[in-house]
Formats: C-alpha cells, sequence, structure tokens
C-alpha cells in the first residue's frame, strides 16, 4: 500500500448539521489517505456519518472543517472524473439502457460513443437490452447499469454508497465478484461505503471502520488476500474477528 | 308499471350470474346489470310519481334521437370542444414552462407561489363577468375560461412533480455536470412528465365541467347552451338529461385518449413504483 501514490486526500474532516438549533456531530476529524488504484471499504453502523463523508469527497456536500483532495486539488464541487453510484438507482428510468450509459460521453462524437458504450455495456454484461427501459431490468441489472454509465467516462475515482444494499443476498455476491473482475480490468480508485463486515472483507484491500455517531476512524485494517478469497479460510475468519472488535460488538451470537 | 320492473329483475339476474364470472366477464357484465337496474329504478320512479315534467327513460332516448338529427348537436359539441381544446393547449404551453421554472428555481418559487396559490382557489365560473368584458359573448371569453381553470392545476401540478425529484437524480445531474437548457431538457422535464401527465388529466376533467358551466351563463352555443336552451324552450326536459348524458360520455372519451400519454415507455416507470 505504502508504495502507492496518494490519491484522495482526506485532512481533519468534521462535518456538523444544524437540527432544529441543535447542532448535530456527524463526523469527528477524520484523517484518511487513498492510494491510486485501490479499493477501500468504510465500514461502520447506520447513522456513523460514512456516507456523509462521501458525499463530502463526491462533492455534493460541504464539511463543516478540514479538507479533501483529490491529486492535490481541492474538492468543492462534483466533477464527472470521480462518479458516484447510489444504492437507489441514480440512473434514469426515463431512458434506455444505452441513453443512460451514454450519458457522459454526450460531447463525444457518436462514432466514439458508440465505441466507449458497447465496449462498457459487454463488460457489465448487458449486451442485448441497449433498448430497454430500467423499469424491465432486475434490481441487480439496474445497478449494473449504474456501474456502466459510471465507467464509461472513466473516472479516476468510484464512489460506491451501498450500491448493493437493495439486492437479495445471492445477486449482491455476484455483483461484488463482478465489482472486482471490473476494478481489476480498469483499476479506478473505489471507496466504497457498506455496514456488511463480509462484503468489506470479500472487497477491501483496506477497511477504514467506523465508530458510531459522532464518526471518527476506529482502525484500518489491511486485507493482503489475493481474489477470489475464500470464504471458508482461517485468515478470513481472524480478520473477521478483528472488524467485529474495532465496531465494539461480538460476532458470538 | 311492469316493463321497469322486468327490467329491474332481470338486470339483477344478470348481476348474479356476472359476480360468479371470470374477472372479463365481471368487468362487462356487472357495469352493464347495475347501469340498467340504475335506468329500471329511473322509470319505476317516473311511473310512480307520475311527473309531466321529468322525462323518463324512453322519452329521453327519443330525445336523443332528436338532437342527433336536428344537427344542433354536432354544431354545439364541436363549439364546446374548440374552445375546450385550445384553452387546454394555451394552458399547457404557458403552464407546463413556467411551473418547471418555478419548481426548480427556488428565488422564482418564492417570488411566484403566493401569487399562483392565491389566484388558484378563485372558481374560473367567478372570471366568466370579466371574461365576457374582455372578449364578448363568445369563444374567446370561452378559451380564456378554460385556459384559466386549466393554467393552475397544470402549474401547480408540473411545480410539485418538479420539486419532487428524487436526490438521486438531481446528483446524477450535477455529477455528470449538466446545466441549463440540457439539464430541463434531459433531467428536470422527463422526471416530472409522469406528473405533469397526471395534472394534464385532471385539468382537461376540469376543463369540461367549466366549459358547461361558462356555455350555461355567458355564451350562445355550445353544450352547456344546449342545456340551458332546452330548459327555456318549453321545459324540454328530455333533451336536458340527454344533453346531460352525451356530455359525459365526450368526457369518458377525452379522458380515455390523454390516458393514452401514460403509456410511452419514458413515462410509465412513474406510474408503477408509487
Amino acid at each position: 500500500m505504502s508504495e502507492r501514490t496518494p490519491k484522495v486526500i482526506f485532512e481533519n474532516v468534521s462535518k456538523s448539521f444544524d437540527v432544529k438549533g441543535d447542532k448535530l456531530e456527524v463526523l469527528e476529524s477524520i484523517d484518511l489517505t487513498v492510494g491510486e488504484g485501490e479499493l477501500v471499504c468504510l465500514l461502520g453502523p447506520s447513522g456513523c456519518g460514512k456516507s456523509t463523508l462521501l458525499n463530502i469527497a463526491g462533492g455534493f456536500e460541504q464539511p463543516s472543517s478540514g479538507t479533501i483532495k483529490i491529486d492535490g486539488e481541492l474538492i468543492t464541487a462534483p466533477d464527472p472524473r470521480r462518479v458516484f453510484v447510489f444504492q437507489e438507482y441514480g440512473i434514469f428510468p426515463w431512458a434506455s439502457v444505452w441513453d443512460n450509459v451514454v450519458l457522459g460521453l454526450r460531447h463525444l462524437s457518436k462514432d466514439k460513443q458508440y465505441e466507449i458504450a458497447s465496449e462498457i455495456i459487454d463488460l457489465v454484461g448487458l449486451s442485448g437490452f441497449e433498448k430497454t427501459y430500467p423499469m424491465a431490468l432486475s434490481g441487480g441489472m439496474k445497478q449494473r447499469v449504474e456501474v456502466a454509465r459510471a465507467l464509461a467516462v472513466s473516472p479516476d475515482v468510484l464512489y460506491m454508497d451501498e450500491p448493493f444494499g437493495a439486492l437479495d443476498s445471492l445477486t449482491r455476491l455476484t455483483m461484488r465478484s463482478e465489482l472486482i473482475r471490473i476494478w481489476k480490468d480498469r483499476k479506478p480508485t473505489i471507496l466504497f461505503v457498506t455496514h456488511d463486515v463480509d462484503e468489506a472483507i470479500q472487497l477491501a484491500e483496506r477497511v477504514v471502520v467506523f465508530t458510531g455517531r459522532p464518526g471518527s476512524i476506529a482502525g484500518v485494517i489491511p486485507i493482503d488476500l489475493e481474489h477470489p478469497r475464500d470464504l471458508g479460510s482461517a485468515q478470513y475468519g481472524v480478520i473477521k474477528n478483528k472488524l467485529y472488535e474495532l465496531l465494539g460488538v461480538s460476532h458470538l451470537i | 308499471m311492469t316493463t321497469p320492473l322486468i327490467v329491474i329483475a332481470v338486470a339483477a339476474l344478470c348481476f348474479l350470474i356476472g359476480t360468479r364470472g371470470s374477472a372479463r366477464v365481471q368487468n362487462i357484465l356487472l357495469p352493464l346489470s347495475v347501469t340498467a337496474i340504475l335506468v329500471g329504478l329511473w322509470d319505476l320512479a317516473c311511473v310512480l310519481t307520475d311527473t309531466q315534467v321529468f322525462p323518463t327513460p324512453a322519452k329521453t332516448w327519443a330525445a336523443f334521437g332528436e338532437i342527433v338529427e336536428s344537427e344542433r348537436l354536432w354544431g354545439d359539441t364541436v363549439a364546446s370542444l374548440f374552445r375546450v381544446t385550445w384553452g387546454f393547449l394555451l394552458a399547457a404551453a404557458v403552464g407546463i414552462p413556467l411551473g418547471l421554472v418555478v419548481g426548480w428555481s427556488t428565488r422564482t418559487f418564492r417570488a411566484l407561489n403566493p401569487i399562483i396559490q392565491g389566484l388558484r382557489p378563485i372558481s374560473p365560473i367567478a372570471w366568466i363577468p370579466i371574461a365576457i368584458l374582455w372578449f364578448g359573448i363568445g369563444d374567446g371569453a370561452g378559451i380564456f375560461l378554460i385556459f384559466l381553470s386549466s393554467f393552475f392545476p397544470i402549474t401547480v401540478g408540473t411545480m410539485a412533480a418538479v420539486r419532487n425529484i428524487s436526490l438521486v437524480h438531481q446528483r446524477s445531474a450535477m455529477n455528470f455536470q449538466m446545466t441549463g437548457l440540457e439539464l430541463f431538457r434531459r433531467v428536470v422535464f422527463p422526471a416530472s412528465l409522469p406528473q405533469i401527465i397526471t395534472s394534464l388529466r385532471i385539468s382537461l376533467g376540469v376543463a369540461w365541467l367549466v366549459i358547461v358551466a361558462a356555455e350555461m351563463v355567458g355564451m350562445d352555443s355550445g353544450l352547456g347552451y344546449l342545456i340551458n336552451d332546452a330548459r327555456n324552450a318549453g321545459s324540454r326536459y328530455d333533451l336536458v338529461v340527454a344533453t346531460m348524458i352525451i356530455i359525459g360520455l365526450i368526457g369518458i372519451v377525452l379522458d380515455l385518449l390523454i390516458r393514452q400519454l401514460e403509456k410511452f415507455d419514458e413515462v410509465r416507470w412513474g406510474y408503477v413504483n408509487r
């Protein structure tokens, strides 16, 4: 990890909201450096501010204090070089799969659009569905469209906010291995928010564990296992124990 | 006395048979038999009260034929539809763009929403004197009144639709740096379209209600005028009821037509998961 060029740098990021005159602290002095091409999972209980941190990184919200820099550049607004993948389907239901995927390519020539979009649609396994509208697709396929729309612009960074949270558990497993395949193919930097311990261990090179509100970093666990990872291996169990410990919950129930 | 009783009995029997049928049979037989029972009761009431003014179903049916043959029906229907069509289209042409802008821009919303909300509760009927003052008795006044009656539901419906656009779609648009006209064309308008169509449907229904009232008070043609004329020209209540039924049937056809808009792939998503 240490030899990687730093890509995303969070420096002392805090965030609070005003709720009916009271100050609600959501994030407390987050310091984190994510390397270029790294896949990092932000793991924590609901309401710990991990999604807020992602929204700040995406430029949708401003930190109350602290800074986020990508390639040394201060983040103040959303940018197509860094694309967000939402849990609740950010793709446009009024547009076909094809029109969704070419959204970020609209300034390119038709030929170029065709070349990139057909390659990406093939990569996410949606060939043959180009003219279909999202309403007719399953949840997993909708998320594939959203990932394709994001990848089409060749972003440096992908922000994924519990992207598979709304899917059934089997589809979720498939989508995780697909994500790993695509990540290895394209090598974007990925910040992946989840509250699912297994998901974090299956995906991440490093897991950043958050405490409850106000969210701060409880610890960072590197996972030096090759993909595909063996869910039944001894190391897997050890890492899982460590994560549960950091989260402050017992895995023995 | 016996004819309506027989009609009611046969219709009730059909109703009972219908309840045991498949969904398709029910969809046809149940409404038909209920309608037949109501017509039977209407006829029975006429016989029992021995009314000399209110028409029986048979008289109404005859009046129906009379209006159709007199060729007045065609002219008055066209007059009503002409006013509704133009008033409605003008209201949509102004109301949809205005609603999109007012709904999207918070400052415009703050400036205009109180005025819109203040004018909205004024019944279009209350505008009739002013409509006649400005446009005289004729199509102009009718179109103006229909414009008013459709403009507010369309504008307010479009505003609400825009303000309901989900945060993830707004953020997706921001993420891909959409601004200005492109943002409206690719996101704001299509995201609001299902609800806009619903408000169009509601306002077309209201427009059809309003035109009849307007024609009864301030115009000299149209289906509303036909009703008034039939009553004034010798209490022809058979013509009144026949015209009412025609108004109802045209209303159904208008609604069926505008509902076709809900069937396009671009908007169907808006009617399923809500």
